[in-house]
């Protein structure tokens, strides 16, 4: 009787391995690059920004003519935020879809460890958003990143700290991830860097849904500023909290990430107002076709976007641009051509360069914006400001107490 | 049993030549975790099935073996290899930790209390950057590129195990065991010492997943506190391979680990990409469905249950 069972199921098995294989042999009208994104889970809203942006330049790119008279085709594949997940999704898109080289890369955890696969396949990856300083900073020379590393992050909020704000203590919140922790870590040094006294820095476990424990701490510790270094539904909980708990701070300060989102606005409502966080683009930068992207995304999925989106869409150029200047479409070749990219793009200038222990590492100024009647404005540095920094806060009028 | 002989002969002979028939790395790479799976299932299915003690918390054991692999690369500059001959061992000496306090306790207690000990390890691992890297994780570069010493290391592994734990099932032991899992008292009153054979189900079990964990970091090259002490994809996982596959049956785990890991990729990747996108986002849905239909319809496992299986599926009249 369990003869059957084993032969019946083996065969099966063997079977469903031969028939995908050979169904979807390469159409070679196209080039292929694999984008791995966290489609599903707790990032999921960062990695469909993402996926919404690449499509739409891969379309744009096409209709401009595609690449050396082929079409660009992007492979989006969902890492589902685990980095196990991101290394096997980047071996299928090497060994089985054959792509000539990778982007994407959303958490730190999993672009590291999708970096680490690249790097000993010699696969070219170009890295949009994940940001931990060790994803560029191990000497791989097949690994680029677009986006500035983690500890660049608050370079514009340092100077806002310093011009306006002014602090003398500062309480620290992140996210037990890599991104999270190592945030922390950088800020915590710079603030030791401008003589602010660390009160607190506590990490808390991904997917927390109560905050309360440690930020009735932080109401006793009594900090000017709370910077906090979260994800997405995090982010908005720790603020909903805050207003429950009339913790009343000089200034809230996120860390990027989950604080730039729409959708940090939309479930955090009254509660996201006046935040500030450090950001990495805005749609009223002078770059070229800054406005157009956003336009565009805006009309077309009728929502804002915000620096994530920004980073997809321009990697996309980026990928696009590499690949018509490489010799041909194997590694080595668009190794070099991305080692040669100088280019414009809706992120602001892209050129990687090695400095410090930083290897093929893009460099860009930082930001800072503020919601504002539940709008993301940019607010420093003051010369480029679309509205002035709304300092100081009366907190509890702002959440109409 | 001449039948169940020539089975189990094909079985190995497929298997020894799987991947040399289907080069594909990406195919190679399921069946890989599918035979890590294998490991931990039955090592599960030692304990839980078994001699009756439910645990919440294999994540501990596999966790620890991984990090020591990974511990022999960061700290003591060796090959992550020497951990496969380590891993099992330190998953071993924290069993007897988790043994020592928890088999105290009986039943529910004691899955809540295995459940509980997972988490306070993660977080320790997660906190004590100084050993662990904390968050960062660890990362190796592989030592093979091709996927077939992985292939054959894996089944050599799964097969250890699997042998290992039927002949100890043959054993005195086993009998000890199943009599700890009906009836714990009278057991005892047997003169059966159910602390002490509770304990040996125990650091089988957590030798094996150990193994399995070194094996994991070996091949996936990074770990982080999270991939490997995770209470969702591995404590979780491990139980929902032996009820799948079939409690207390000395295949029904390996069957098991084939299936979760099979419905997981199937529906990760959208039926290979056959269906469309939104299928691949249902996939944790389906995995619930799934355990519904398994605990509802087939308490036993896909094993266990194999006759009314045939019974409904293939139609066949029950007469065996």
């Amino acid at each position: 009787m369990k003869k059957t069972t084993m032969i019946v199921g083996f065969f099966l098995i063997v079977v469903l391995c031969f028939i995908p294989g050979h169904f979807f042999a390469a159409v070679p009208e196209t080039v292929k690059v694999g984008i791995v994104l966290p489609l599903t889970g707790d990032q999921a809203k960062f990695g469909e920004i993402e996926k919404l942006s690449f499509e739409m330049a891969m379309e744009e790119i096409n209709a401009a003519g595609g690449i050396k008279g082929k079409k660009l085709e992007l492979i989006i594949e969902d890492d589902t935020g685990r980095p196990e997940v991101g290394r096997s999704v980047v071996e299928k898109l090497i060994t089985k879809d054959k792509v000539v080289m990778v982007g994407g890369g959303y958490s730190s955890s999993v672009t590291y460890a999708v970096a680490g696969v690249c790097q000993q396949n010699r696969m070219p990856f170009l890295v949009n958003t994940g940001s931990a300083d060790n994803i560029t900073t191990s000497g791989w020379d097949y690994i680029f990143r677009l986006n500035p590393p983690v500890s660049e992050y608050a370079g514009a909020i340092e100077s806002l700290l310093k011009a306006v704000i002014k602090p003398k203590t500062v309480a620290i919140l992140h996210e037990n991830s890599l991104f999270g922790t190592k945030g922390a870590q950088e800020f915590e040094e710079t603030c030791k860097g401008l003589g602010y006294k660390v009160l607190l820095k506590e990490g808390y476990e991904h997917g927390g849904v109560d905050f309360k424990p440690v930020l009735i701490k932080v109401k006793y510790l009594k900090p000017d500023v709370i910077y906090m270094v979260s994800y997405i539904m995090d982010a908005s909980l720790l603020m909903k909290q805050s207003k429950e708990l009339k913790l009343t701070p000089k200034m809230f300060v996120g860390g990027g990430a989950g604080f730039t989102l729409p959708e940090f606005q939309q479930n955090a409502g009254v509660s996201s107002e006046k935040v500030i966080s450090a950001t990495l683009w805005h749609e009223v930068l002078p770059y070229p076709g800054a406005k157009d992207y956003y336009n565009k995304f805006a009309a077309r999925h009728k929502k804002p976007t915000e620096y994530h989106g920004a980073e997809a869409y321009a990697a996309a150029y980026v990928v696009a641009d590499v690949l018509k200047r490489a010799k041909s479409f194997n590694n080595t070749d668009i190794k070099q051509a991305l080692s040669m990219t100088n280019m414009m793009t809706a992120f602001g200038p892209v050129k990687f360069t090695s400095y410090g222990k930083h290897k093929n590492q893009n460099r860009l100024p930082t930001y800072v914006v503020q919601w504002i009647n539940g709008k993301s404005e940019l607010v420093w540095p003051a010369k480029l400001a679309t509205k002035k920094l709304v300092y100081p806060v009366d907190w509890l009028k702002v959440w109409r107490y | 049993m001449k039948a169940k002989k020539i089975t189990l002969i094909i079985l190995g002979i497929v298997s020894l030549i799987f991947p040399l028939v289907i080069r594909s790395d990406y195919y190679q790479h399921l069946v890989i975790i599918a035979l890590m799976w294998v490991v931990i299932g039955s090592s599960w299915n030692l304990l839980a099935g078994y001699t009756g003690q439910v645990s919440f918390g294999h994540a501990i054991f596999f966790g620890t073996g991984a990090y020591t692999a990974g511990i022999f690369v960061t700290k003591l500059g060796m090959s992550a290899w020497w951990g496969m001959m380590f891993g099992g061992i330190v998953a071993m000496v924290f069993a007897l930790f988790v043994g020592w306090i928890c088999f105290r306790l009986r039943g529910p207690y004691f899955a809540l209390a295995t459940l509980a000990g997972g988490e306070i390890i993660r977080l320790i691992v997660t906190n004590w950057e100084s050993l662990t890297e904390g968050m960062m994780g660890i990362l190796i570069i592989q030592s093979f590129r091709s996927k077939l010493p992985y292939y054959y290391i894996a089944l050599t592994l799964a097969f250890l195990c699997v042998f290992v734990i039927y002949l100890v099932m043959k054993s005195k032991w086993g009998y000890y065991f199943v009599s700890i899992r009906e009836d714990q008292d009278a057991a005892e009153s047997m003169g059966i010492n159910t602390t002490l054979y509770k304990n040996v189900s125990l650091l089988i079990s957590a030798f094996f997943t150990g193994m399995a964990g070194a094996f994991y970091m070996n091949y996936m090259a990074f770990i982080d506190p999270q991939v490997v002490y995770s209470l969702h994809y591995i404590s979780i996982m491990a139980i929902l391979v032996g009820i799948v596959g079939g409690v207390a049956t000395t295949l029904g785990p390996a069957v098991g680990a084939f299936i979760m890991v099979g419905v997981q990729e199937t529906f990760r990747s959208a039926f290979f990409g056959l269906a469309p996108k939104w299928i691949s986002q249902a996939h944790a849905l389906v995995f619930g469905l799934l355990v519904i239909f398994v605990i509802m319809f087939l308490a036993n496992g896909v094993l266990g249950d194999w006759g009314k299986i045939k019974r409904y599926v293939f139609r066949i009249k029950a007469s065996n």
